[in-house]
Formats: structure tokens, C-alpha cells, sequence
């Protein structure tokens, strides 16, 4: 099966604009996401996992490697790779409407496809009767799930999320989370599964999600290991369970020293 | 004391202020309507009974009103591209920036004699002055909004696939909006402030009487060295006051309607 996503030994280094430092972020990382295939990344703050899915959404370019989508080199975005932002990145300017429907209008479809297609997928995720609201109107969970229904309205073929359950409360996120899922196809047939690319600080959550989690070290981010989760489908039956706790305890143990570092260095 | 009562003490205070100035004027012995240099609320009125009936008062509101306008579009329409391209490409921003900087410290009415020495006094001058009044406050905020732009915005649009065109129109312009509105709330003041002096720079040609194509500023210097009114320049500076506090008013109301985003 050709992945979805496919980094080879990616490498990026940045030169800060004030100081004129180079930072390292990323070295010789490789992996992929194969169709279906829910992957999540973790690490420590500051291990280059946001500067990865930039790549991989084409907003940035590698100091060297390759990412690849369906086998061809990403040289910048493409509406097949639907990108989910930490801070959601809602136009504050635009309804939960004209926000939905932003994709589909990208893309030059008319008024009444567009609307259709954006009122399909705001009763997804459980917005109708808010379409009219700005985003400054709404509640942090309802930002997230207007920016999850805009993204999904674009049918894109793989998502790249940016931890986007970070800014919501526990109990919210843990509701959100099983929701994704089940927008996923979590109770389906594999087959029907989007290739997801999902970045998190959240260990516990990256092993309820995903089929792979990718747990990145720090300065400079490299792969420390790629941990197969095996836990059975549909995971809200699995949360808490003896077998993902120990799958959390072992990621944990892999990072827990450099985030201990991590804690001290961003404080100077 | 409930609120209803309590929006009545300005206009209270504001009607005692009135009737005790017309009280000082008849008490000082002076007829105050003949009077050359004491105005009295009064004789205000009556100017402006006259003014009012005979249209001078709207022939030249609406002359100082439509140089306004004229020079607030011309440096909207200078000043917004300029400032835009300031704010996104930095080697412009070091080439202008200076520039703008200096030439903006320059009153605009200090250009008065300048604009009079090339353009005349048939009302290019003012428009010049009112231009250049206008145009530095759409330049100096639409840097900021250009700078305001959320690269993760643009970042969003493209990954949902907008063209360089649609994220012009859909995502820079908007983000830019609410400082524009800021900058054309500002050279609206500014361009008002300054007509009133550029116009009275200007004068009036004696020939004409003062009649023709006149704006506020104009009828003011008539009205000083012509009729000798003293009532009626106050009811234009009262005119000019009021119209100053309608466009702030409009002005704010128009940010109101067009950035409904932006949370109060």
C-alpha cells in the first residue's frame, strides 16, 4: 500500500530572524501514514512537531529531505491536505456559514452548492442554528468544531491537525475527542477511514486516537521510537483500559527526562 | 435620581449657559443685536434664520463639504495601496518610511502658502491642503493593518485552497479593514480641521463680493470683513463644530457596519 504522507529523512533548520542563531528542529526524520491510518506525533515542547506538520501541509519547505503526498514532493499547500490549526484560524470576519462554506467557494462552486455542502457538514458536528454567529460568539468547543466542520467540507483526502483539542477544557476534549473519532469512522469499516497526520502534547490522547504514535525527541527533533497501538476499534470502549494505560506509562518513560529539560530551558 | 432624570443635567446646564450669556449681553447696556463685536444668542439665531432662508449657510456647508470629500477619496485612494505595500514589502517601508515620517510633521495648513503660491484661490488650494490632511492618516494605519495580518490565516485559506487573488480579497483586505477604518476616521477629522483654515487663507476675491463657489471658511472671511456680523461667525463656528461631531458620529457608525466582526 503506497502511504498517504511520506517523510524522508527530513531535516530543518531555522535562522532566527532576531538573533541570527540557527535553530535545529527537525533531523533525519522518516516515517508515513498509510491510507486509513490514524498517526499521531508527540514530544516534548519544543521537539519540531508543529514545524513537521507545516511541512507536511506545505506551508514550509525542508532544509533537506522530502515530504510526499501520494508519492509526488509537497512544494506548497493543496486543498487535498486539510489542515486543522491550534488556534482554529476561523476568519474572524466570516459567519460559521461563510467559514464552512469557504472551501467549496475556493474551489468556485456556486451559492446553493456551497451552502449545502456547508449546512451538511454544520449539522455534522452539531452547529446548526448557529450559522449566522461569528466567531467571537461562540464557545471555544464550538470554534473547534466549526473549524473540524470546515475542514471536512473541503473532503479533504488526509487531515494534518495541529493540536487542536489543546485549547479546550479536559471534559470537553475528552467528548471531542471520541466525536472525532466517530467522524473519523472509529464504528466503521477501515476502508471508509481518512488518513489523519495528528500532532498533540497529549500522550494519553495520542494513544486513545491513533493507530501509530510517533514520539519525537528535542533539539533537534528526531524519532525516538514509533509505537504501534494495537488497541481495538471503536477506542471510547478502550479508554482508561490496562493496555493503553501501559502504552502511555512506556511513551512517557521514552520522553519524560527531556521534558523535564524542556521545562527549565523554556523558562530561560 | 433615575437615568432619565439624569440625561437632562447637560441640557439644563447647557440651556442655563445660553440664557445667562443673552441675560450678561442686555445687561451690559449694549444693543446687543447693533453690537459689531458682542454676540448673543439672539442675534445668533437670527443669523441663522437668515443664512438659513436666503441658502448661503448650505451653498457653502456644501462647498467645504464636497472639498472634504474630494480630498478625503484622493488620499483614501493614495494613501491606503501606498500604506498596504508599505506594511507588506520592507524595502519599500525603509524607502517611504522616512519620507512619510517627516512630511507628516509638517502641519497641513503650514502648506498653505505653498499651495496658494501654485494653485491659486479658486479652491485647488484647499482641496490640496485637505488632500494632504487626509492622506497621511490612511498611510500610517494601513501599515499597522498590513502588519496585523495572522499568517495562519492566509496559511488556512491557501490550505483550502484559495488562489493569491481570493486571499487578497477574502483574508488580506479584511484583516487590514478595521485599521483603515481607523486611519479614515482620523483624515476625516483631519481634512474637516484643516478645510476651515485652508479656506480662510484663501479668502475671497473682493470683485466677487463673495458670492460663487464658496465653503465655510470663505463666507467666515466675508462675513468678518464684508458684512461685519459678528452673530453669524459664531453661528458658522457653531455650524463647523456641529458638522465635526456628525461625521465622528457617521464615521464610527460606518466601522460599525462594515467590521461587524469586531467585538464592541
Amino acid at each position: 500500500m503506497n502511504p498517504k504522507i511520506e517523510a524522508r529523512s527530513l531535516s530543518k533548520t531555522y535562522v532566527s530572524a532576531r538573533t541570527g542563531d540557527k535553530v535545529e528542529a527537525l533531523r533525519d526524520v522518516s516515517f508515513s501514514v498509510l491510507p486509513h491510518e490514524f498517526v499521531s506525533i508527540v514530544g516534548p515542547s519544543g521537539c519540531g512537531k508543529s514545524t513537521l506538520l507545516a511541512l507536511a501541509a506545505g506551508f514550509a519547505l525542508p532544509t533537506s529531505g522530502e515530504v510526499l503526498a501520494d508519492g509526488v514532493t509537497i512544494t506548497g499547500p493543496d486543498p487535498r491536505r486539510g489542515v486543522m490549526f491550534q488556534d482554529y484560524a476561523l476568519f474572524p470576519w466570516r459567519t460559521v456559514l461563510g467559514n464552512v462554506e469557504f472551501g467549496p467557494f475556493a474551489r468556485g462552486a456556486g451559492v446553493e452548492e456551497r451552502q449545502a455542502i456547508a449546512r451538511r457538514y454544520i449539522a455534522m458536528v452539531g452547529l446548526d442554528g448557529f450559522e449566522q454567529r461569528y466567531p467571537h460568539e461562540l464557545s471555544g468547543g464550538m470554534r473547534q468544531r466549526c473549524a473540524l466542520a470546515r475542514l471536512l467540507a473541503n473532503e479533504p483526502e488526509v487531515l494534518l491537525m495541529d493540536e487542536p483539542l489543546a485549547a479546550v477544557d479536559l471534559q470537553t476534549r475528552n467528548i471531542l475527542q471520541d466525536e472525532l473519532l466517530r467522524l473519523w469512522g472509529d464504528d466503521g469499516e477501515p476502508a471508509q477511514r481518512r488518513a489523519v497526520l495528528f500532532v498533540t502534547h497529549g500522550i494519553d490522547e495520542a494513544v486513545h486516537l491513533s493507530d501509530r504514535v510517533i514520539v519525537l525527541g528535542r533539539r533537534p527533533g528526531m524519532i525516538k521510537e514509533i509505537v504501534a497501538i494495537d488497541l481495538p476499534r471503536p477506542r471510547r470502549a478502550v479508554r482508561n483500559s490496562a493496555a493503553a494505560g501501559a502504552h502511555v506509562e512506556h511513551i512517557w518513560s521514552l520522553i519524560r527526562d527531556e521534558a523535564a529539560r524542556a521545562i527549565v530551558e523554556e523558562t530561560v | 435620581m433615575t437615568d432619565a432624570q439624569r440625561r437632562w443635567i447637560p441640557l439644563l446646564f447647557f440651556g442655563s449657559v445660553v440664557l445667562a450669556w443673552e441675560a450678561a449681553v442686555r445687561a451690559s447696556g449694549q444693543s446687543a443685536l447693533a453690537s459689531a463685536v458682542v454676540p448673543s444668542p439672539a442675534g445668533v439665531a437670527i443669523a441663522a434664520a437668515r443664512t438659513i432662508s436666503d441658502g448661503t449657510l448650505a451653498a457653502a456647508t456644501a462647498g467645504s463639504l464636497f472639498r472634504v470629500l474630494l480630498g478625503f477619496t484622493i488620499g483614501a485612494v493614495l494613501g491606503i495601496p501606498l500604506g498596504l505595500l508599505m506594511g507588506f514589502v520592507q524595502p519599500l517601508n525603509r524607502a517611504f518610511g522616512p519620507i512619510v515620517d517627516s512630511l507628516r510633521s509638517i502641519a497641513p495648513i503650514a502648506w498653505i502658502p505653498m499651495a496658494l503660491l501654485w494653485l491659486g484661490i479658486r479652491g485647488n488650494a484647499a482641496v490640496f491642503i485637505v488632500t494632504y490632511a487626509a492622506f497621511f492618516p490612511f498611510v500610517v494605519n494601513a501599515v499597522q493593518g498590513a502588519r496585523l495580518i495572522d499568517r495562519n490565516l492566509v496559511n488556512a485559506a491557501r490550505a483550502l485552497g484559495a488562489r493569491p487573488a481570493l486571499i487578497v480579497r477574502s483574508v488580506i483586505l479584511p484583516s487590514a479593514l478595521p485599521a483603515i477604518l481607523t486611519g479614515a476616521r482620523i483624515s476625516m477629522a483631519f481634512a474637516w480641521g484643516s478645510i476651515i483654515a485652508a479656506e480662510l487663507a484663501m479668502g475671497i476675491k473682493v470683485t466677487s463680493g463673495g458670492s460663487g463657489a464658496v465653503g465655510l471658511g470663505q463666507l467666515m472671511v466675508s462675513t468678518l470683513y464684508i458684512r461685519r456680523d459678528v452673530n453669524a461667525l459664531v453661528l458658522y463656528m457653531v455650524v463647523i463644530g456641529v458638522i465635526a461631531l456628525i461625521i465622528d458620529f457617521g464615521m464610527r457608525r460606518l466601522q460599525r457596519t462594515l467590521t461587524p466582526w469586531r467585538q464592541p
